[in-house]
């Protein structure tokens, strides 16, 4: 098992080197030019001759000249700072500069970070523990009045897009029935504390946690459902039957145990789904998250920021991954074995 | 005979199917093609699907033809309209009792001969302010003459009395004092007209005034016309006067503009004016008709006419014109079917016309209406003034390309890439594999929201939507490559394989030829399942602002902005219509997708 999770652990950081050279060299094909935006201040005050010359002089100070690999080097913080000569680049923390924000781009996410993980979180906890029993129980009453009604119910789920589900909830839920607020991180101008503030955040977010647990129920739910049904075919599922295995056994422990492993394999997807999809979510109900903050800076080509987030981002699918090769190795022994 | 064989197309999709059959019948050997397209062809639900989605399809290949849109087109006197159809519907108390009519931009007033006002049609101008709301003073009075304006309506009773209602902003109601008679020295005012943000009367002495919005509106009269003036004729901005030497003059104080190029023969004789929003008209006593101004909708185009047209009346972008012998002509903008006259109208005999923006209405000698022009909205209008069910129409053939191109993309890159890693395993394989894992690994939203961002700031419209179709085809390949692949390495090991190697036959053709054949079935649930989600993740990129941009419709970005509370509320119209076209289009493909899946693999059955 130790050999198998080390190397799921060098594997993850050959990609994400990979992955961030990629998007770093994506970024250099901006047209944009720190040296020249430093520079434009002063441009009319100089001479042309001594304009350029001091613009050459300060894209060789920043390093503007070397190769792309050196220049991500140092971004990466794997190679050191030419002005400096230390290493300071996103392995030790510094993600550089927002232009928008005029704040260290660690600074500006620190905050929306948090909520939406928050939200992720509740998202996950309400999707997994709705779906996976539901799920389960369709299958073993195949053909039921409840299956039946999910059948139907789950390929709406999952065939409309998330933000239409946010509209009509909106609708019936803020305007039609006035139980929600239509968006937003908390009451404005209230400054609760303690579980005051948990509450009151709880309350803001709920709508956008029900849109988001509606839209992953429909994928979700189906899946768990066929797999448990392939379980349950199984010729082991007959012989515990027939040995007078009492049922409750029979499906939590030898059938859900296999059903588990395909489902493990849809919550790679769905886990990075729910991250990316809140982008979303968060636009729609104005939450102060990443995804939130992610549109901004593109909108505002605050490119820095972007690139900040966006390695937020596949930092969260790649643990997101790790974490689920590590439990099909916990659940699946044959996984530790054969690799 | 063509008859029952319809019958039994129809009876094998949805009849019974529990019918006793020949053993002989029931027991013969069926092709596994043959057997694939009777599953399908029995699943009802896959059925509707597949019936609901070919509507839709054809709705959007279709409709464009039929609905074609102009994308610069926006109409400020259209904006958020619901969807209604009653802007010509006069009501029955004014049949053979009309006094006036005046059409507004979504909405007719008129007053009958009792003095009462009628308003049909569309009537909100804002939250507060609805033309419906007919001041108390108004239904008091004896009502002779009224006009509509662009957000207001003038009326005056039968002592000249002028009330104004609606949006009273800008002067609206500043009604001049030289208007306003006095009991031993009346005003008598004989026309009454209403533009964009300004009105004007005419009284029997031949004197003008305007008010209204003084900085937009060439409002100001000259002061040689005053006392010769006939008749007005107002146009957006802008008025022309018609004087009683039968000449045609620019009131205005306004030196040079488009209107004030009238030309040389108006002189003299002439015996009727009109304008549209931006053009002017004047017919002479020969019947010749003149038109100036700034023509946008072919309003200088005048058509031949049999017999001689008297009178002239303007609409937003059309004229109508009434002749000697009682019938109607008009011309210029036909977006509404407001030129086409209906064919009862002529030999009708008719009186007068009432025509504005794009309504007309013509009254008969026995005081019948009969009406042409704008009726409605199918499907409401949007913040821009552009019909809804023409940007549904359009923007789905829009999504509908969208998705299918990228999911080709992807199938092609898919297939290649999975059928040579599954063919020749080993090195090639491990390679294909760990590029298939970082590009499936990358999170897709942020990753195609920021291409598009990158690249798509620095390219043209049209080549946005190109570059977001490859976006969406690079990015999602990944599925149907692992499909391939594993699909492959299934099938390689057969001896049919084993066979054509044998014999010799290239590596090539034995992957494209001979396997590729066998997973036909499951690329083509595989492709149906990703054209809904390519179709859903254009949509989202577009409804967050980073797809295809307007004025290029979409059934994303029709959406775009409606998530906050006054759209979703009040122009409702606006995103019911979209968002539900859109997902009965996805539920029905994914129906689609499952049903083929059902039909190629009889074990998925019930799962």
């Amino acid at each position: 098992m130790t050999k198998y999770i080390l190397k799921r652990i060098g594997y993850l950081f050959l990609v994400f080197f990979i992955v961030s050279f990629l998007m770093y060299a994506l970024y250099n094909l901006i047209p944009e030019d720190p040296a020249r935006n430093q520079l434009e201040a002063q441009k009319k005050a100089l001479k042309p001759e001594v304009y350029q010359r001091m613009y050459e002089e300060l894209r060789e100070e920043m390093g503007l000249n070397d190769s792309l690999v050196v220049r991500y080097a140092r971004w990466m913080g794997l190679a050191p700072q030419k002005q400096t000569g230390k290493l300071d680049g996103l392995l030790e923390g510094n993600l550089g500069k927002s232009n928008y924000f005029k704040k260290d781009v660690i600074e500006v996410v620190q905050g929306p970070i948090g909520n939406t993980i928050f939200i992720n979180i509740f998202a996950t906890i309400l999707a997994l523990g709705i779906t996976i029993p539901l799920g389960i129980y369709c299958a073993v009453h195949k053909g039921g009045k409840l299956d039946n009604f999910t059948q139907v119910f789950t390929i709406i789920g999952y065939s409309i897009p998330i933000y239409i589900t946010a509209l009509v909830f909106i609708y019936v839920f803020v305007v039609l029935l006035g139980w929600f607020p239509i968006g937003g991180m908390g009451t404005p101008g209230a400054e609760y504390t303690g579980m005051k503030a948990f509450w009151d955040k709880l309350y803001y977010i709920s709508l956008p946690l029900i849109v988001m647990t509606f839209g992953s129920l429909g994928g979700m739910t189906r899946y768990v459902r066929s797999s448990m049904i392939d379980a349950l075919s199984m010729d082991h599922i007959k012989t515990a039957r027939a040995k007078g295995v009492k049922e409750k056994v029979v499906i939590y422990s030898h059938a859900w145990r296999n059903a588990l492993l395909p489902v493990i394999t849809l919550i790679i997807g769905w886990f990075l789904g729910i991250f990316s999809g809140s982008v979303i979510i968060e636009n729609t109900f104005n939450l102060n998250g990443m995804g939130k903050l992610y549109i901004t800076a593109l909108n505002n080509h605050d490119w820095e920021l972007t690139l900040g987030i966006q390695m937020f981002y596949t930092v969260v699918s790649l643990i997101g991954a790790l974490v689920i090769d590590l439990s099909y190795g916990l659940v699946d022994p044959r996984v530790r074995i054969d690799k | 005979m063509a008859k029952d064989k319809k019958q039994s197309i129809f009876g094998r999709l949805f009849g019974n199917r529990n019918k006793t059959v020949d053993v002989m019948v029931e027991e013969q050997i069926q092709s596994p093609g043959k057997m694939m397209l009777n599953n399908f062809l029995h699943n009802k639900l896959g059925m509707t699907g597949v019936i609901v989605f070919l509507l839709i399809f054809v709705f959007v290949v279709l409709g464009p033809y039929i609905l074609p849109i102009d994308l610069g087109d926006t109409d400020n006197t259209q904006q958020n309209v619901p969807p209604i159809q009653s802007m010509l519907s006069v009501p029955k108390e004014l049949d053979g009792n009309i006094s006036a009519i005046s059409p507004g931009p979504t909405f007719g007033v008129g007053c009958s001969k009792d003095g009462k006002v009628y308003i049909w049609g569309y009537t909100k101008i804002t939250d507060t302010i609805d033309l419906k709301d007919i001041p108390d003073k108004v239904k008091e009075a004896n009502i002779v003459d009224i006009a509509a304006g662009y957000d207001h309506i003038v009326a005056i009773d039968d002592e000249s009395n002028i009330y104004v209602w609606g949006n009273r902003r800008l002067g609206q109601d500043r009604v001049p004092s030289e208007l306003k008679g006095t009991k031993k020295n009346p005003v008598n005012i004989v026309q009454l007209e209403a533009g964009y943000q300004f009105s004007g009367a005419l009284t029997d002495e031949g004197k003008a005034y305007f008010w209204g919005n003084g900085n937009m509106c060439d409002v100001d009269v000259k002061k040689q016309y005053q006392g010769h003036i006939q008749k007005i004729a107002i146009a957006t901005y802008n008025y022309c006067l018609l004087l009683d030497d039968g000449s045609v003059v620019y009131g205005g104080v306004q030196k040079d503009n488009a209107f004030t190029r009238i030309p040389e023969n108006l002189s003299s004789g002439v015996v009727d004016i009109a304008a549209t929003g931006e053009t002017m008209a004047a017919v002479d006593e020969a019947g010749k008709i003149y038109v100036w101004g700034n023509s946008t909708h072919g309003e200088k185009d005048v058509p031949e006419s049999e017999s001689r047209p008297v009178e002239l009346y303007g609409g937003r972008y059309h004229y109508t014109a009434l002749m000697e012998n009682g019938d109607v002509f008009s011309w210029g903008d036909d977006s509404h079917q407001q030129a086409d006259v209906p064919a009862e109208v002529n030999g009708a005999a008719i009186d007068t016309v009432y025509a504005g923006f794009y309504q007309n209405y013509a009254v008969d000698v026995n005081g019948k209406v009969h009406t042409w022009g704008l009726k409605g909205h199918a499907l409401g209008t949007d913040n821009m003034g552009r019909d809804v069910l023409t940007r549904i129409v359009n923007g789905g053939k829009v999504t509908m390309t969208v998705g299918a191109i990228s999911v080709i993309i992807s199938l092609i890159i898919g297939i290649i890439m999975g059928g040579l890693a599954g063919y020749f395993g080993g090195k090639v394989d491990m390679l294909i594999m760990r590029v298939s894992e970082i590009v499936g690994g990358l999170p897709f939203l942020p990753f195609a929201l920021l291409l598009s961002a990158i690249i798509g700031s620095r390219i043209s419209v049209e080549l946005r939507m190109y570059l977001i179709m490859i976006v969406l085809g690079v990015l999602s390949w990944t599925g149907i490559c692992r499909l391939i692949r594993a699909q492959i390495l299934a099938e390689r090991e057969k001896e049919f394989v084993l066979a054509a190697q044998a014999m010799g036959v290239r590596e090539g053709t034995i992957i494209f030829k001979h396997i590729l054949p066998n997973v036909l079935s499951i690329l083509l649930v595989e492709a149906t399942l990703l054209f809904a989600t390519c179709m859903l993740t254009e949509s989202t990129l577009s409804y967050l602002g980073f797809g295809i941009t307007p004025p290029t419709p979409t059934w994303g970005n029709m959406l775009t902005g409606a998530n906050n509370s006054i759209v979703i509320q009040q122009y409702w119209w606006r995103w019911v219509f979209p968002a539900a076209i859109f997902g009965v289009c996805t539920i029905c493909i994914n129906l689609m997708g499952d049903a083929i899946r059902d039909a190629v693999d009889p074990k998925s059955i019930g799962r």
